[in-house]
């Protein structure tokens, strides 16, 4: 049985004396997409930030694909950071999709598509204009490759974004509250896209607050609760026959608006 | 006022003219250089380096531009530096600015949203790929604006120059106005002719800056 | 190098720094004045007045202050009027600053929430009263740090006061220069004196600015 894609064991973070992440044991295996809900605040955006390291944690183990990041062992049994270099590999598996899109303003959608390509994965001009195009294609937006961002929508947007995380061919993707900063009716295009990137067997670690969306999706949700996780499992057992008082709380107002 | 006179001294006030245009266009390079590598240096973490530099800023941004003029034309000799007038006159606009061009810098590349460069680390980036592809283009699309500002300024001290006798526009004026005894008029139209300038100047600015900072306006829209 | 050059002028420095600020304060103060009614002017209802305040702020910003200067200069000596100097150098300072802060003080305006004024009319206050009381003491509040600024700015630009004859620190300095034959010394001497002005007032900005952030209940 090949390791985990992702692995956290006893992961903790703290923001100076504020402690966001508790001893934290989460895993994600191949082709899995995980759902992290939970409270604003409970520390699901800066767990998911742990993982490809850009938040760094204080103790414990993020392993992709059974390697460790963000550190590495030093002679004597200690471990000391990991290197800028080793650390940019292990970034380039790892696909990333932020609430804010953080599309580059300058550059057109198959500019921002393909830069990436050219400056890590070192690719020509053309072959990574090529494969940016296909990506754009792939999430539905070939026809607005000349565009700037600032002339797409917020779901245009964070479709290039998806593109841009997808087109590096990583073995899996983080996605950061990818529809919360979207009008409602532009929610369903990037759900539909990520729906057929889950169908594809796509390992994807997702912080979110559309519980439609988990409920159908996710093989598995885990619930987070002040830097711990309070509760996982398929959506049934989560939804309908969580044992834990706090998730039955935190979930009372979504079943209020809207029963699933 | 006198055709005749104007038609007299028609040379010497185009020449005050391109003088004019030589020392701002020539300072306003200069002061964007030095200001620009000011903040690339104040980017490098060596405190004594940022001391000195901050002390420039300072003393810089802190002391009338004619007073920066004389220690640099007339206080020059005192420690080795003959500079002609309009040396001095192109030096003193660079200085000067270079001062408020390090501080426009220091802001635009502040304001870069970090969720850009978070983008480019999430996926590998080099930081020197994010610094030239991502960075830097951002932080000189928004510095546009207050760097167009800065340059109409400039192009105001020019007529400061005339005081340590560089023989721009405004020289030119007051020797034609001491020499043919019509001061008054002379001013007048000056004042006139500035006031056209950078009224021009004011609105192509705007409509350039509008031009290249088009294709950033709402960012995000659906937001 | 002969620093003992700044410690015998410091009498005279001294003294030529208190005219240097004293000049600035009567130019931002008259300016001030000016400035409100251009504003008044600008944001007023009838066209002729709007103009005429864009008018002014497109003149007085548009020409260097030099020019603005001699001007008053040269019209003052045209029309035979006998105006000592420091008044013509406060009255051209005041002019030009006029404009700026006519700028600072319509920004000061529009930066108020337009909620304020609404809020005001929905509870039936006269017109009057909604500018007296509520919308002018919040732009006033809001122009404090811009106008520290352009104080600053001003102190500076009273430096050109220097070419009408005015003893204030530049045209001093450049005296002690010629006296001592020492210039680097003197403009640096006087140059000191500047920085330590515009020390004091970044602090006494720095201290406003804190008072008013304080206040405003944020």
């Amino acid at each position: 049985m090949s390791a985990p894609m992702i692995a956290l064991a006893g992961v903790s973070k703290s923001f100076g004396a504020h402690q966001v992440l508790r001893s934290v044991d989460l895993t994600v295996e191949r082709s899995e997409v995980v759902c992290l809900i939970g409270p604003s605040g409970s520390g699901k955006s800066t767990l998911l930030r742990c993982v490809n390291f850009l938040e760094p944690y204080d103790a414990g183990e993020v392993r992709i694909d059974g390697r460790l990041i963000g550190y590495e062992d030093a002679a004597n049994g200690a471990r000391r950071p990991m290197s800028g270099r080793k650390l940019r590999d292990m970034r380039r598996e790892i696909g990333m999709v932020f609430q804010h899109f953080n599309l580059w303003p300058h550059m057109t959608a198959l500019g921002n598509v393909a830069e990436p390509l050219r400056r890590v994965r070192g690719l020509s001009a053309r072959e990574a204009a090529e494969r940016a195009t296909a990506m754009l294609t792939r999430v539905g937006l070939a026809a607005k490759a000349d565009a700037y961002p600032s002339r797409l929508s917020g779901g245009q947007q964070q479709r290039v974004a998806i593109a841009r995380a997808l087109a590096m061919q990583p073995r899996l993707m983080l996605f950061d509250e990818p529809t919360s900063a979207l009008d409602p009716e532009l929610v369903g295009e990037v759900l539909e896209v990520m729906k057929s990137l889950a169908a594809e067997g796509m390992t994807m670690l997702i912080v979110t607050h559309e519980m439609g969306f988990a409920a159908h999706v996710a093989s598995r949700i885990a619930v987070i609760d002040e830097g711990r996780i309070i509760d996982q499992g398929p959506p049934r057992h989560v939804f309908h026959e969580s044992p834990e008082p706090r998730v039955r709380q935190f979930l009372q107002t979504y079943h209020d608006r809207n029963a699933f | 006022m006198n055709p005749d006179v104007l038609w007299r001294y028609a040379p010497s006030l185009i020449s005050g003219f391109g003088v004019t245009i030589l020392c701002w266009g020539l300072g306003g390079a200069l002061g964007l250089l030095i200001g620009f590598a000011i903040t690339l240096m104040n980017r490098v973490r060596i405190p004594p380096l940022r001391w000195v530099l901050r002390a420039f800023i300072e003393v810089f941004r802190g002391t009338p531009f004619l007073m920066q003029l004389f220690l640099l034309y007339a206080g020059g000799p005192s420690f080795g530096l003959r500079l002609s007038a309009t040396t001095a006159g192109v030096v003193g606009l660079g200085l000067y600015s270079s001062a408020y061009f390090a501080e426009i810098f220091r802001a635009s590349f502040a304001s870069v949203p970090a969720g850009q460069i978070e983008a480019a680390t999430s996926v590998g980036m080099a930081p020197f790929d994010t610094l030239m592809r991502v960075t830097l283009p951002g932080a000189l699309i928004a510095a546009v604006p207050s760097i167009v500002n800065m340059l109409i300024v400039l192009s105001k001290e020019t007529v400061v120059l005339s005081i340590i006798t560089v023989p721009e526009l405004m020289y030119q004026v007051q020797t034609m106005a001491a020499e043919t005894f019509t001061a008054f008029d002379a001013i007048f139209a000056m004042a006139v002719f500035y006031w056209l300038l950078v009224e021009t100047v004011s609105r192509l600015g705007a409509r350039l800056e509008a031009r290249m900072t088009a294709f950033l306006a709402h960012e995000e829209r659906a937001a | 190098m002969k620093p003992e050059v700044i410690l015998h002028s410091f009498g005279y420095l001294t003294q030529a720094a208190a005219t240097t600020v004293a000049v600035s304060f009567a130019g931002i103060v008259f300016g001030f004045m000016i400035g409100a009614a251009v504003c008044a002017a600008r944001v007023s209802r009838h066209v002729w007045l709007k103009r005429l305040g864009a008018a002014y702020v497109s003149v007085f910003r548009g020409i260097p202050l030099l020019v603005q200067l001699l001007f008053i200069y040269y019209f003052l000596a045209k029309y035979g009027l006998d105006v000592p100097a420091i008044v013509a150098a406060v009255g051209g300072l005041a002019l030009s600053s006029a404009a700026f802060q006519a700028e600072i003080l319509r920004g000061a305006l529009n930066a108020v929430p337009r909620g304020q004024g609404e809020a005001a009319t929905a509870l039936g206050f006269a017109g009057l009263d909604i500018w007296r009381r509520i919308l002018m003491p919040q732009a006033l509040r809001i122009s404090v740090p811009p106008l520290i600024n352009e104080f600053i700015l001003l102190l500076k630009a009273s430096s050109l006061v220097s070419v009408v004859g005015i003893a204030e620190l530049t045209r001093v300095s450049m005296n002690i220069a010629s006296q001592t034959y020492r210039p680097f010394e003197a403009y640096v001497g006087g140059g000191l004196f500047y920085l330590a002005i515009n020390l004091c007032l970044a602090e006494l900005g720095g201290v406003a600015e804190r008072r008013l952030a304080a206040g405003s209940g944020r």
